[in-house]
């Protein structure tokens, strides 16, 4: 197998950000606490997220707003084939179809939990991708919505607002690293691939593509599903490490900070959304602080509740105003190291 | 007989209020292809307004209705010329985006400057009693608001219609750069799009804390999200297409409410945006797509 | 009236117009020539403020290169631009009211002249401008700019893809503004009949002016006439 140019760019790429990614879950392995070690290992989860939403929103330029509904199933599909029968006896003494009745190991129940998001994805993306622009982005909004209400109305199954409980924490820091490095070459591989080059050069001039005989719709709906499935990755590796989850976190709170974060980064790049990723997970993590009201040099400050999103709101509005195109732009990060020669 | 009657009024009430905030949300859409996801705070702004009156010991209803309309519009003015204005000629996703930070930021100053729990408002509370008619009892504030739509969507269509200002909105959809090449100012016409989109907005607030009695940092959100609905499915950007969507989405939720068993009553919601999104695939661009270049050349 | 020095004219990262100068003196009728992208309409919308340029613009004695769209059209400057961009979403007795936007006394007569110059616009005045002929939305969109009773008038190609027998009828139009004393610059391919109206004339080529001169060097300028008819 013969690589282009920018294939070889683009492993470099990859590799430089996987040595990002496997240093910073070293460190915080060997120095963190328990507390941080929590942080950075929901900062890897959102990683997985920000990844699958930049496979479609980068290469497709759609606004996506139904990715943590994605998520949602992949980790309630996940966590009703994992968590045992006694614990499912209790939590889900009315569950239909024989739910609560089998068990079966992590590796199973995630490639089932991919299986079914993937399925979803696909009868969903078949409608999805031959809308264009904001009619897509009202679907997916559409999608989010719908699946959020059945999250809370199914409560034999999900147990809508209330935890569902009792999954087995099989996953540690490390599995996270190594997931997220994975998904960094999968979706860097992407973007340079046939269909990705296509996919981008469609969403930059949509009519002239198709002159040139690329199936636009087809592309988009191998680059929506494929995102779905690593969204079903990152809600396995979310259900696997906490073993509880709830309905909230798969709403909008949640589709607004990833895209944020998304956005932050830069959407075209895959370095894009790493950089956007770790600074709000850890800015944030920091304005949270603030906002219990701490004592800083033995002054006592105010309880301010709410400036977490007013910071995470100004960042959208500021980026948008100042750089659309993230801080990233068009550039990834091997572009500051190897020479762009034509 | 009383039982239809009651729903068609419901259907017609609940229509009026999509249609009013969609209305606003189109308007803006028209003109700088804007998706103003702030559109709820600016309720919100109304009606924390109103708590603000009754601190104020302010309960003359024309007072606190009035002042609660006023702060929306100007709350929409505002947003306008602090958050809009850098992203005005740029696309819809950009718009987008931006308008969702607005609205993040504008909850959470909500949630920080004045409480995340909902605060009582009474002083609507005169706009709803029974009207019998025809032997039947209709609740006045359904009545008022459906009237009150109407009466709004009149006035628009004459200004759209007959004043300067409103043709040069109308013609802004389709070529701005042209309408500004006759003199119009950009400025005027944005702040007016933002202001009318704030004035409807300022209305709409009132029924709905009318009919909720409270505010909370969330108060906007889902009647924008319907209201949202409503304009795709009228067809974006066009303002009867607005109306026509936001009372087809009241008479839609009317009928789930009535016609789905009550065991799927959390189920409402989810089914009024499944039949929007086979809608949707069925006409992709919504009943009425708005108005196109139909010059020779673009 | 409009004194242009040095004028470079840029379509995002690329220059399309590079330091030309020229005058339009009160009352007279000057033409910009040459083909297709040689400059003349990015020439235009840097006049009226839609394009990025540097350089001097004065009009009127004042420079204006730095005000925003709307103010240089308020001190007086008409565009009727090219491919006409009539509203056509709105009726034609609605254009014209737009086009008297801000000249709003005097807008109920004008609308009035306009209607006896053009019967068929008097016929159709409640129909959507973009049902109109191609012709028909030339008038309206000249008409239209006349209703600010400007000081100039900016016609960007008003003969455009239309029949010759309307663009005789345009050219008759214009003819009668030019004795009218309107002061006109228009920016045409049809170099003949543009010549046949105009005072003063530039060709313009890539950006730059490679000739000038009245109508009449033109005209006796075999070489010259050949080439500019060989590009109409």
């Amino acid at each position: 197998m013969t690589l282009s140019r920018s294939q070889k760019r683009g492993l470099v790429g990859a590799s430089l950000l996987a040595l990002v990614l496997i240093l910073i879950g070293t460190i915080a392995t060997y120095f963190g606490s328990k507390y941080q070690l929590r942080i950075v290992y929901g900062s890897y989860v959102s990683l997985m997220v920000v990844l699958a939403l930049q496979v479609f929103m980068g290469n497709a330029r759609i606004t996506n707003l139904s990715h943590s509904a994605f998520m949602g199933i992949g980790a309630y599909a996940a966590a009703i084939c994992v968590t045992p029968i006694a614990m499912k006896k209790i939590s889900l003494p009315s569950a239909p179809w024989g739910l609560n009745a089998f068990a079966l190991d992590p590796v199973t129940s995630g490639v089932i939990a991919i299986a079914i998001t993937a399925i979803i994805a696909l009868l969903i993306g078949l409608i999805l991708v031959r809308l264009s622009g904001i009619g897509a982005t009202i679907v997916s909004l559409a999608v989010l919505v719908i699946v959020h209400s059945l999250f809370l109305y199914r409560t034999d199954i999900f147990k809508g607002n209330q935890a569902f409980f009792g999954i087995p924490q099989v996953f540690t820091l490390t599995s996270a690293i190594i997931i997220a490095v994975i998904m960094v070459y999968v979706v860097r591989g992407f973007k340079e691939s046939r269909w990705g080059i296509a996919l981008r050069a469609s969403a930059d001039d949509e009519i002239s593509a198709a002159a040139m005989g690329v199936n636009v719709h087809r592309l988009r709906l191998l680059a929506w599903v494929l995102s779905c499935v690593l969204l079903a990755v990152a809600g396995i590796a979310y259900s696997y490490y906490l073993g509880t989850i709830s309905a909230r976190p798969f709403y909008f709170n949640h589709v607004f900070l990833t895209l944020a974060m998304l956005i932050l980064g830069g959407m075209r790049t895959v370095t894009g959304a790493v950089l956007g990723t770790f600074i709000i997970s850890f800015g944030l993590e920091w304005v949270r602080w603030l906002e219990t009201g701490p004592t800083i040099l033995g002054q006592k400050f105010p309880e301010v509740l709410g400036l977490s999103g007013v910071v995470l709101g100004s960042v959208i509005v500021l980026i948008m105003a100042l750089r659309p195109g993230g801080i990233m732009g068009d550039r990834e990060i091997e572009d500051f190291i190897l020479k762009n020669t034509e | 007989m009383e039982f239809v009657a009651q729903q068609i009024m419901n259907a017609l009430s609940f229509g009026a209020e999509y249609a009013l905030l969609a209305l606003g949300l189109a308007i803006v859409f028209s003109i700088m292809g804007l998706v103003n996801f702030a559109h709820g705070e600016i309720i919100a702004v109304g009606g924390y307004t109103m708590v603000a009156m009754a601190a104020l010991s302010l309960n003359n209803p024309l007072i606190v209705v009035g002042a609660a309309i006023l702060a929306a519009a100007i709350g929409a003015v505002t947003l306008e010329r602090v958050a809009f204005r850098p992203v005005r000629y740029a696309d819809p996703t950009t718009g987008l985006l931006t308008a969702f930070g607005v609205s993040i930021v504008l909850q959470n100053l909500f949630l920080l400057l004045v409480s995340p729990r909902p605060i009582a408002v009474t002083s609507l509370y005169f706009l709803e009693w029974p009207i019998p008619f025809v032997g039947l009892r209709i609740s006045s504030l359904q009545l008022f608001e459906t009237i009150t739509t109407i009466i709004v969507i009149v006035v628009m269509m004459l200004f759209l219609k007959r004043t300067v200002l409103g043709l040069a909105m109308r013609a802004a959809a389709l070529d701005f750069e042209m309408v500004r090449l006759t003199g119009i100012k950009a400025n005027r016409v944005f702040a007016a799009a933002f202001l009318i989109s704030g004035l409807l907005a300022g209305i709409a607030c009132v029924f709905i804390m009318a009919r909720r009695g409270s505010v909370d940092p969330h108060l906007g959100f889902d009647p924008v999200l319907m209201a949202f609905v409503a304009c795709v499915v009228g067809g974006f950007g066009s303002l009867p297409g607005a109306v026509i969507g936001g009372f087809l989405l009241g008479a839609i939720e009317v009928a789930m409410l009535v016609l789905l068993p009550q065991s799927l009553g959390g189920m409402t919601e989810a089914f009024v945006f499944g039949s929007i999104a086979l809608l949707l695939i069925w006409r992709p661009d919504g009943i009425l797509t708005p108005p196109r270049e139909k010059g020779d050349k673009q | 009236m409009l004194v242009v020095q040095n004028l470079n004219v840029f379509h995002g990262p690329i220059e399309a117009v590079h330091g030309i100068s020229f005058t339009v003196k009160e009352g007279s009728c000057v033409s910009l020539l040459g083909p297709n992208g040689a400059g003349k309409t990015s020439t235009i919308s840097a006049i009226t403020g839609v394009a990025k340029s540097t350089g001097r613009i004065m009009f009127a004695d004042e420079d204006i290169s730095t005000l925003p769209v709307e103010i240089r059209i308020r001190k007086g400057i008409a565009v009727s631009p090219e491919g006409r961009r009539v509203f056509a979403n709105l009726s034609v007795k609605e254009n014209l009211r737009l086009g008297g936007a801000y000249n709003t006394a005097n807008v109920d007569r004008l609308i009035a002249e306009w209607f006896e110059t053009f019967p068929i616009l008097a016929e159709r005045r409640d129909q959507m401008a973009g049902t109109l002929s191609g012709g028909e939305q030339q008038m309206l969109a000249i008409a239209r700019a006349l209703m600010s009773e400007p000081r100039i008038l900016l016609l960007d190609e008003p003969s455009l893809g239309l029949a010759p027998k309307i663009v005789t009828q345009i050219f008759e139009m214009i003819k009668r503004l030019k004795e009218k004393r309107m002061t006109i610059l228009l920016v045409e391919q049809n170099a003949t009949l543009a010549l046949r109206l105009s005072d003063h004339a530039y060709l313009l080529n890539n950006g730059l002016i490679v000739a000038d001169g009245t109508a009449e060097t033109f005209g006796s300028n075999d070489a010259l006439m050949a080439e500019l008819t060989g590009l109409a």
